[in-house]
C-alpha cells in the first residue's frame, strides 16, 4: 500500500513524548522548521473558538511564550506551530537559526496536549473518536468514550468493549484496521493513527502533532496529482483540484460506482502519490451526499420551489423566474468582478510595498552615511510620480512623520484620479527600477 | 469600529453554517488594545519580553484564525468542485435526453429539469461568489487588524505577516475563479436569450427568486453594499488603502433590492 513507505519514514524520525508516558507507541516527529513556510499549516484546531485566546488549546501555555521572543515577527506561524502539521520529509531550506530555535520550542513547550479541547472533534468521521480514545486513555489513564461518538462509529462496532486500555485499545485497534481493509502491521498503522489529532471535519486533515513545531508545510496545502515534492505526508489537508476529482471519479466508475466503490480500491487506482486513504474516504463521502441528495430532494422540492410553477406550464410566471435567476446571475457577476479587482489591487499593493522597502534596504545599505530618513522621500516621491493608485510606503519605523504625510497625500491625488481607470491593472504597474 | 459594524453585517447576513467562520475580529481588535495599553505603561526597551510575549500571542491568535479560514475554505471548494462536475454531468444528460438526439420528446419535462438546472447552477454561482467574498473580506479584516497592531504597538508585523497571508490556500482564489467563469458561460447554454426590458421590470415588480436562493440573493447584495461602505474612505486613507468602489450601472437593481428586503418572498 502506498502508505507504507511513507510510514516507515515517519517512524524513523519518531521519538515518544517525554511527558505522555502511556504513549510510548506515539511518535512525535520532531520535525524540525527547516522552511520558511509560505503556507500556514493545516487547519488543526480551526474550530476551536479563538477568540477566547487560546483557551484550552492544545499547546503550550503562555508562560512558554517567552521563548519564542526572538521568533515573534519573523515566522509568525512557526513558533506556534504546534498545530503545524507533521512532515516526516524535511525539505530543508530554512535558515538554521531557525532550525535551533524551533528545537528549543519543542523542548519547552513539552507540557502534553490538554484532553478538553479534544471532546470538540469528537463528533466527525469514524476515524476520529478513535483517536480521541487513544489520547484520552494515554493522558488521563481512564478511558471515557463519549458514548455518542461510539454510536457513529458504524464501522467500528467493537470499540465499547475495546476501548479499556492503552494495550488492548493499541491491540484491537489493529484488528479493526484490518476489517476496514487497512491492512498494515500493527505498529506503524497505529502511529499513523495516532498521530492524527481529531479534526474538525471529515477530512482528517488535520494533522496536529503536538509539540512538533513542524517545519516543512510544502505538504499542508496543495497536492496535485502531479506534485511528488510532499509525497509521504499523512494526515494533510489535501487541497482537490477538478483534475485529481477527474480521476478520481473515473476510478470510482472502473470500480462502479459511487456506492459500490471502496477507499481503498479508489486509492490504488488513482495512483496519486500523496494522497492518503483518508482523503480519499472524505472526499468518497462529500461525492455519494452531493449525488444523491439533489435526486432526494426533488420530491419536496416541488411543493415549495417556485420552479413548481414551472410544470404548471404558466408561461407569465416561468418568464418570470427566469428572469429572476438572470437577474439573481448579474448581481453575483457584479460581486464577483469586485471582488477580482479588489483581490488584484491588494496584491499589488502588497507588491510594490515589498519592492519599495527593498529598495530602501538596498539604498541604506550601499549609502550607509547618507541620513536614513531623507530616502523614503525620494523612494516614494519617485513611485508615486509614476501615478500608481496602491503605492505606498512600506510602514517602517525610521521613515518621518512629514515623510509620511506627503505620501498620504499624494496617494490621495493619485487615487482620486485612478478611480476611473481603476479597472485596468496593466497600466498601474509601478516599476521602480534601479 | 466601522469594519467590525460592517463585518457583523456580513455574518448576520451570511449563509447558514459560515457565521463562525470569519474573522474575529472584535476580539483580535480588544487584544491589540490591550497590548498597546500595556506596553505604552513600560518603556518599550524595559518590556522588552513583556512585548515579545504579547506579540506571539497575537501571532498566535491570528495563525489559528487563518487555519480557521483554510479549513473552512478548502472544504467549500471541495464540495464545489464535485458540484460543478455533477451540474455538468445533469447539463449533459438533459442535452442528451431532450436534445436533438434524445429519446424523449416530453418537453415539459425537459422544462422542469431545466428550470432546475438553471436554479442549481445560479445558486452555485452565488454560492461560490460568496466564498470568494468570504476570502476577500477574511483579508481585508486581517489588513486591518494589523495595520492596528503595528501603529498602536509599534511593531512590524505587518508586512511579513501579510505576505505570509497571501500564499495562503484561503486567499489564492484563482480555481474557484476559474469555476465561476466555467459556470457563466455554462448558463449562458442553459438559459434561453435575455429578454427584452419589460419582463425585467415584471420581475423587480415580484421577486420570485426560490427560497435557497434568496438568502444567497440577499447575501450577495449585502456584499456588495459593504464592498463598496468599507472602500468609501476612511481616516487612515492612503498608505495601504483601496480606492473607492465603483460600481457599473446596475447598481441602481441593487439599491432596489435593498429599500424593499420584505419584497422577496
Amino acid at each position: 500500500m502506498e502508505a507504507r513507505p511513507a510510514l516507515s519514514v515517519q517512524r524513523e524520525g519518531a521519538h515518544p513524548l517525554s511527558n505522555c508516558g502511556a504513549h510510548s507507541s506515539l511518535p512525535v516527529l520532531r520535525a524540525s522548521l527547516e522552511e520558511k513556510y509560505p503556507k500556514f499549516p493545516g487547519p488543526v484546531l480551526s474550530s476551536l473558538p479563538s477568540n477566547s485566546g487560546a483557551v484550552g488549546h492544545l499547546f503550550s501555555s503562555s508562560s512558554e511564550f517567552s521563548t519564542n521572543l526572538h521568533f515573534s515577527s519573523v515566522l509568525p506561524h512557526e513558533e506556534h506551530s504546534a498545530s503545524a502539521p507533521f512532515i516526516p520529509q524535511a525539505t530543508n531550506t530554512e535558515a538554521s537559526v531557525r532550525l535551533a530555535a524551533s528545537s528549543q520550542y519543542v523542548n519547552e513547550n513539552s507540557e502534553p496536549w490538554c484532553i478538553d479541547p479534544l471532546s470538540e472533534y469528537l463528533d466527525y468521521s469514524l476515524d476520529t473518536p478513535v483517536k480521541n480514545t487513544q489520547l484520552d486513555c494515554s493522558n488521563t489513564g481512564d478511558c471515557h468514550i463519549p458514548p455518542e461518538d461510539l454510536s457513529k462509529q458504524s464501522d467500528w462496532p467493537e470499540w465499547a468493549n475495546l476501548i479499556m486500555n492503552d494495550d488492548d485499545a493499541l491491540s484491537n485497534w489493529n484488528e479493526i484496521m484490518v476489517d476496514t481493509g487497512i491492512v498494515d502491521a500493527a505498529e506503524p498503522k497505529m502511529q499513523y493513527q495516532e498521530q492524527n489529532q481529531p479534526s474538525n471535519f471529515p477530512a482528517h486533515q488535520g494533522q496536529q502533532l503536538q509539540q512538533i513545531p513542524s517545519a516543512s508545510l510544502e505538504t499542508s496545502g496543495i497536492v496535485p496529482a502531479s506534485s511528488t515534492a510532499s509525497g509521504s505526508s499523512s494526515k494533510q489537508r489535501m487541497r482537490w483540484t477538478p483534475e485529481l476529482h477527474e480521476a478520481f471519479v473515473e476510478a470510482v466508475n472502473k470500480l462502479g460506482g459511487s456506492e459500490r466503490a471502496t477507499p481503498k480500491g479508489v486509492l490504488k487506482l488513482m495512483k496519486v502519490e500523496g494522497l492518503t486513504i483518508y482523503h480519499v474516504k472524505s472526499h468518497l463521502q462529500k461525492y455519494r451526499t452531493a449525488r444523491y441528495k439533489p435526486e432526494a430532494s426533488e420530491g419536496s422540492e416541488k411543493k415549495e420551489s417556485s420552479i413548481g410553477d414551472l410544470s404548471s406550464l404558466d408561461l407569465k410566471t416561468g418568464i418570470e423566474i427566469t428572469e429572476a435567476l438572470r437577474l439573481q446571475m448579474e448581481v453575483q457577476k457584479q460581486l464577483h468582478e469586485q471582488l477580482e479587482i479588489q483581490r488584484n489591487l491588494q496584491l499589488r499593493i502588497e507588491e510594490q510595498g515589498r519592492c519599495l522597502q527593498m529598495m530602501f534596504e538596498k539604498q541604506c545599505k550601499s549609502m550607509p552615511g547618507i541620513d536614513a530618513s531623507a530616502q523614503p522621500t525620494d523612494a516614494v516621491q519617485s513611485s508615486s510620480n509614476k501615478n500608481d493608485p496602491g503605492v505606498s510606503l512600506v510602514d517602517h519605523h525610521e521613515a518621518g512623520d512629514t515623510t509620511q504625510k506627503t505620501v498620504g497625500e499624494k496617494q490621495k491625488e493619485h487615487e482620486r484620479e485612478d478611480t476611473s481607470s481603476s479597472n485596468s491593472p496593466p497600466s498601474k504597474r509601478a516599476k521602480v527600477d534601479e | 469600529m466601522k469594519f467590525g459594524k460592517r463585518l457583523k453585517q456580513q455574518i448576520q447576513e451570511t449563509l447558514p453554517g459560515w457565521g463562525d467562520k470569519f474573522l474575529s475580529y472584535k476580539e483580535l481588535k480588544k487584544l491589540v488594545k490591550l497590548i498597546s495599553s500595556s506596553c505604552a505603561s513600560r518603556m518599550m526597551m524595559n518590556g522588552s519580553l513583556e512585548y515579545g510575549k504579547a506579540e506571539a500571542e497575537f501571532v498566535y491568535l491570528l495563525n489559528n484564525e487563518i487555519d480557521k479560514f483554510n479549513a473552512f475554505f478548502m472544504e467549500q471548494e471541495e464540495d464545489f468542485i464535485i458540484r460543478h462536475k455533477e451540474l455538468q454531468q445533469r447539463i449533459g444528460r438533459v442535452i442528451d435526453t431532450w436534445g436533438p438526439n434524445g429519446s424523449q420528446p416530453s418537453e415539459k419535462d425537459c422544462k422542469e429539469e431545466l428550470g432546475k438546472i438553471r436554479k442549481d447552477i445560479v445558486d452555485f454561482h452565488g454560492e461560490m461568489v460568496l466564498l470568494i467574498n468570504y476570502s476577500n473580506i477574511n483579508y481585508t479584516g486581517l489588513a486591518k487588524i494589523l495595520k492596528k497592531y503595528d501603529k498602536r504597538t509599534g511593531g512590524l508585523l505587518r508586512s511579513p505577516y501579510i505576505q505570509k497571508v497571501l500564499q495562503q490556500p484561503f486567499f489564492t482564489t484563482d480555481l474557484i475563479s476559474k469555476l465561476v467563469k466555467e459556470c457563466e458561460s455554462t448558463i449562458d447554454t442553459v438559459f434561453p436569450p435575455p429578454c427584452d426590458v419589460i419582463s425585467r421590470q415584471l420581475v423587480l415588480g415580484s421577486q420570485k427568486i426560490g427560497a435557497a436562493g434568496e438568502g444567497i440573493f440577499r447575501n450577495t447584495v449585502a456584499a456588495l453594499l459593504t464592498m463598496q461602505e468599507i472602500r468609501k474612505g476612511s481616516s487612515t486613507y492612503g498608505r495601504f488603502s483601496l480606492p473607492p468602489l465603483s460600481l457599473p450601472d446596475q447598481s441602481d437593481v441593487i439599491q432596489s433590492q435593498l429599500n424593499s428586503p420584505i419584497a422577496i418572498p
